[in-house]
């Protein structure tokens, strides 16, 4: 069957609205907290089962159980961090990063054992809207999907622009070193990423839910592609990460029509090229940020 | 501590040596009529020998790299299923799906090596010359691609159904029964694994060593003395590449079949969480570190029967969470391990 190209661009816009948040929040860990976050998925899927348990199970409409996910999953992930990351943020990214694979295993695990590894999904009224004459449909759950990323991508927009602790951490970012000795307190900022980067998870965890259920492994299944993203848009720029995601979230979904019938699992393969080639070409990816080390 | 670590650095004797000993005489033996039958009950313990001596092999390798040279690899078994799928696709006769070439297995075996190598250098050339943390993402990731790829490309890899009817050489050896087969295999990986581990030691006891710690403290410094420290980086990497390629290729060969289930990012933490605990840098202790986490492993897995109400799914998630804890713990409490020497890190314990 052949599907037209708007369609496909309406399925990478989905896969890169949900890459988009997972990613801003990733590459902004990487940024002010100089470490590369592989537990970053299990916040994704701590905000999926949040977002499954207000909406399904204590029967909250779904805007309030996306907030209750957003502030659910932003405070776990404050509180996991200042347990995990912040005693140990002078030793430098590798001993962060193992710790993170650590993390994950814990996180990962420990909700499989609760859970159990079937999916849930949250199942919703979906209207779905034709536009036959240019070959397309697209559906209610698909444009909230969409919607809510891009009014993510606004309200971060404003925040890193437009106020005091956005601005200092962007400061904090460029130069931590400057930052402190004009006087900003660069522990008060990691607490804010660590709230907004989870918080932004926890939204990816509830369009995960519903879109693909919410399971175990619903993060760290994503967690690649969110990766490539970041790299691809340049690490620790957010602005990067939210190009970069929807690049590769169409550049899937489109280079799908151009590959042979069977290997339409191509995803992670894709990535991996991405990834490579992106390292080869342009490590600083989009905005070209610095990561040689000499 | 420090008295007991320098008995263990000082044991007389040289692996490289004791290594080509021991393989012949694996060899010797697997070619003489002679078998040796495991007793009963003792099956699972042998089981787990095969694995530990495997991972021992991939353990040398990485130890080369993380301990000594300092490069984050955290897809050991991106290289370990790479080495095992050429090998099985090679050689493996009409398997249930997938392709199966039927080749003789030392073709297999030379070829798992070869891919697994072509990795290396292709991850090597593309992330070494970038920040530290880049080579962890990037193995990691393809780690879990190779995973995916697996599943996904089913006609050429058997996807979840594996590939089976690879030739067991070291089986085919005996039919004396009693799991005659299994010491067998036991006997020769293991001598293999001594004769690499030997090979790795001197490598890195030789200037070369020296050279690939210089690169771990500073890599600016050691450029300036002159040295190379991209190809230095790279060669180590291709290196610990091969021989997880061989030890991978070796699983696929005493298991007959190749599966998905045995290339999980589970290897990668378990080879990791050894080398942690023993000390990265110190060559035996990282295989004192394997040891201890494959028999906590080991016995853990008696315990399941006899905690109520716990599932098997759940018990096999409750174990991989505490080897996840074990790591946290030893990265935030010690992370020069047991028997590693805190200095040499460059880590504050």
């Amino acid at each position: 069957m052949e599907i037209p190209l708007a369609q496909e661009v309406i399925f990478g816009l989905v896969i890169g609205s949900y890459i988009a948040l997972g990613a801003v929040g990733f590459t902004l860990v990487y940024g002010l907290v100089n470490m590369i976050n592989f537990a970053h998925g299990e916040f994704i899927t701590i905000g999926a089962f949040a977002g499954y348990l207000a909406v399904v199970v204590a029967g909250l409409p779904l805007p309030v159980g996306i907030l209750v996910a957003l502030v659910a999953t932003a405070v776990v992930g404050w509180g996991i961090a200042r347990i995990t990351f912040e005693p140990m943020n002078e030793t430098g990214a590798v001993p962060l990063l193992m710790m993170s694979i650590g993390l994950g295993f814990v996180l990962r695990n420990g909700m499989r054992v609760i859970a159990g590894p079937s999916s849930r999904r949250v199942r919703l009224d979906v209207a779905t809207y034709r536009f036959d004459d240019l070959g397309f449909f697209v559906t209610s759950q698909q444009l909230l999907i969409i919607g809510l990323a891009l009014a993510a991508v606004v309200v971060m927009h404003l925040f890193l622009s437009r106020t005091m602790l956005g601005i200092a951490m962007r400061a904090t970012s460029d130069n931590e070193d400057l930052a402190l000795v004009s006087g900003i307190d660069t522990r008060r900022i990691r607490n804010a990423v660590w709230l907004a980067a989870s918080g932004l998870a926890g939204v990816a965890g509830v369009m995960l839910a519903l879109s693909q259920g919410a399971n175990p492994t619903t993060g760290f299944g994503q967690l690649l592609l969110i990766i490539t993203a970041a790299i691809l848009g340049g690490a620790g720029s957010p602005y990067g990460a939210v190009v970069g995601a929807y690049l590769l979230g169409i550049g899937i979904t489109v280079s799908v029509e151009f590959l042979p019938s069977g290997l339409t699992e191509l995803n992670a393969t894709m990535a991996f090229v991405v990834l490579i080639v992106v390292l080869l070409i342009r490590p600083g990816g989009i905005v070209n940020t610095e990561v040689r080390t000499s | 501590m420090t008295d007991l670590t320098s008995r263990i650095e000082d044991l007389p004797g040289d692996a490289v040596h004791a290594g080509l000993i021991a393989v012949g005489a694996a060899l010797l033996f697997l070619a003489s009529p002679l078998f040796v039958q495991a007793p009963s009950g003792s099956l699972v313990f042998f089981e787990v020998g095969v694995l530990f001596v495997l991972y021992a092999m991939v353990l040398v390798g990485l130890n080369l790299q993380f301990g000594h040279a300092g490069l984050v690899n955290f897809g050991p078994v991106a290289f370990f299923a790479v080495g095992g799928y050429t090998a099985a696709v090679l050689t493996a006769e009409d398997p249930f799906q997938g392709v199966g070439l039927g080749l003789p297995w030392p073709v297999g075996l030379a070829a798992g090596v070869l891919a697994a190598m072509a990795l290396g250098v292709l991850l090597g050339v593309s992330t070494l010359r970038l920040r530290d943390d880049f080579l962890a993402i990037v193995t990691l990731a393809v780690a879990e691609i190779v995973h995916g790829s697996i599943i996904t490309f089913r006609d050429i890899t058997g996807g979840t159904n594996g590939l089976q009817n690879v030739p067991q050489p070291v089986a085919g050896t005996t039919d004396a029964g009693g799991n005659a087969e299994l010491v067998s295999t036991v006997l020769v990986f293991g001598a293999f694994a001594l004769l690499f581990y030997g090979l790795f030691r001197r490598l890195s006891a030789s200037p070369y060593g020296r050279v690939l710690r210089a690169i771990r403290a500073d890599e600016q410094v050691t450029e300036t003395l002159g040295k190379r420290v991209f190809r230095y980086k790279l060669v180590v990497f291709v290196y610990g590449a091969a021989v997880a390629g061989l030890a991978g290729a070796l699983l696929v060969f005493y298991n007959g079949a190749a599966s998905d289930t045995f290339f999980t990012i589970d290897m990668t933490v378990i080879v990791w969480v050894g080398m942690l605990i023993g000390g990265a840098g110190s060559d035996r202790g990282v295989l004192g570190g394997l040891a201890v986490i494959m028999s906590f492993q080991l016995l853990t897995r008696f315990f399941n029967d006899s905690i109520p109400f716990v599932t098997q799914d759940q018990f096999a998630s409750i174990r991989l969470m505490l080897i996840g804890l074990l790591l946290m713990i030893i990265i935030k409490y010690r992370p020069e391990g047991i028997w590693g020497n805190a200095d040499r890190l460059g880590v504050d314990s």
